[in-house]
């Protein structure tokens, strides 16, 4: 695909809900890894994340996101004839989750509500798809839910949100760039790899091992190849955006602000310092609130920009990159558009 | 390989590495007997490769490292 222009799409809200239990990365970490975990908090810059009860799901944090962001905007729920949730933490393999929040919000049944299953580069993804739905003049009005439940107690990366993308159909709106990749040869960078159709769950899975710490490791468990996600992403990112604003013929000091998806810390600093780009063009979410995967990027838009993007126009670039492997960059001119204050459940 | 630039090299690697506990390294140095050489540090000398010498290496380059030194023939 590379990069291309929707027209007619206008960037009309967005909001971002967050569990409220915050966990320290290394506060409650096991004591005996707590120096290890000093050190990994100082290179990965996660000190804090935001993790989901037990009986939370994403779409409860997207639930409420969209009941908050749809009375901002003052939408009715008959006007809205799309959803797509971009998650990899559904409320069940099948069916979709879009589908169950189009009923439990009470949109219409005329909607259109599919899943997409993709993870960090999924709000670029997701504005791609729902944006060229709009821009065919088959949706009138959208919602995209991003994010995932994939935080636990152990683990110092991964942090919970939901998210809530508003855009309709406006005839004159400034047009939209984007620049979307994809690299399945990179599949096994990061990976569930059991549960599937290729390697079944069985008992072998169920059947944890103590590593040096004494913690339970789940065969089941993501795995996570450091180096090549590394590798991938201060290699691949810094050209493609270069791509997008000479394709776009955008200039880096016409954009206002750069937001990444949100990492870590040794990633996203090579990434800007390669693209040579000002840290205060650069908003950081990831002390607050780790790697909230795809929702990364709205998640750092509420937290970072709110006040900014309430107060007049502003030309964003916004790049997501990961799991896939799977990149995507966009342009983005907002104005007038909603943003509700960080939702907490 | 001239001294100078393995030992710049070598402040270079213990900068990326970031290790907790100080310890003394240098270009003979086994990477297997540094204690704290791990995948968060082969994270850091991969971006400090890729910064400061302009040099992209992954992950299973430097599996095939057994000295610091190693690391910087590399560069190479």
């Amino acid at each position: 695909m590379g990069t291309s222009t929707l027209h007619h799409v206008r960037y009309a809200g967005m909001a971002s809900c967050v569990p409220r239990t915050v966990l320290s990365n290394v506060q409650d970490c096991p004591p005996a890894m707590r120096s290890e975990r000093e050190r990994l908090v100082r290179n990965i810059g996660i000190h804090q994340r935001r993790m989901c009860f037990e009986w939370q799901c994403f779409s409860d944090l997207a639930f409420e996101a969209t009941g908050v962001l749809l009375a901002d905007l003052g939408w009715a729920r008959e006007e809205v004839d799309a959803v797509i949730v971009v998650t990899q933490s559904p409320d069940y393999l099948i069916p979709a989750t879009a589908i169950i929040l189009q009923d439990r919000l009470g949109l219409p049944k005329t909607s259109i509500a599919f899943d997409v299953n993709l993870g960090c580069s999924g709000y670029t993804y997701g504005l791609q798809i729902l944006g060229s739905l709009i821009a065919s003049g088959a949706v009138k009005k959208g919602l995209l839910m991003v994010g995932d439940k994939s935080a636990t107690v152990i683990d110092p990366l991964f942090s919970d949100a939901g998210t809530v993308t508003a855009l309709e159909y406006v005839q004159d709106a400034p047009p939209m760039y984007f620049d979307m990749n994809s690299d399945g040869s990179g599949y096994k960078a990061i990976m569930l790899p059991s549960g599937g159709h290729r390697e079944p769950y069985g008992v072998e899975h169920a059947m944890p091992k103590r590593d040096e710490y004494g913690i339970l490791r789940w065969p089941s468990e993501l795995i996570l190849d450091g180096p090549a996600v590394l590798s991938f992403s201060t290699q691949q990112i810094p050209p493609a955006v270069r791509k997008l604003m000479e394709f776009s013929q955008i200039a880096d000091t016409d954009i206002d602000y750069f937001i990444f998806h949100q990492a870590n810390k040794l990633i996203n600093e090579t990434i800007r310092k390669k693209l040579g780009l000002p840290a205060d063009k650069v908003p950081s979410t990831l002390a607050e609130f780790g790697n909230t995967s795809g929702a990364s990027i709205p998640v750092t838009m509420t937290a970072r920009l709110r006040e900014a993007l309430l107060g007049g126009r502003k030309r964003l670039l916004m790049s997501g990159f990961g799991i896939g492997l799977s990149w995507g960059s966009c342009i983005v001119d907002i104005e007038g558009a909603k943003f509700p204050e960080m939702v907490e459940l | 390989m001239p001294v100078s630039t393995v030992n710049t090299f070598v402040e270079k690697f213990l900068e990326a590495v970031d290790f907790q506990d100080p310890v003394a390294v240098t270009g003979d140095t086994p990477l297997a007997s540094l204690p704290e050489w791990d995948s968060l540090a082969a994270l850091g000398v991969i971006v400090m490769c890729d910064m400061e010498y302009g040099k992209t290496i992954t992950g299973s380059d430097l599996k095939t490292c057994t000295t610091v030194a190693d690391i910087y023939a590399l560069l190479g």
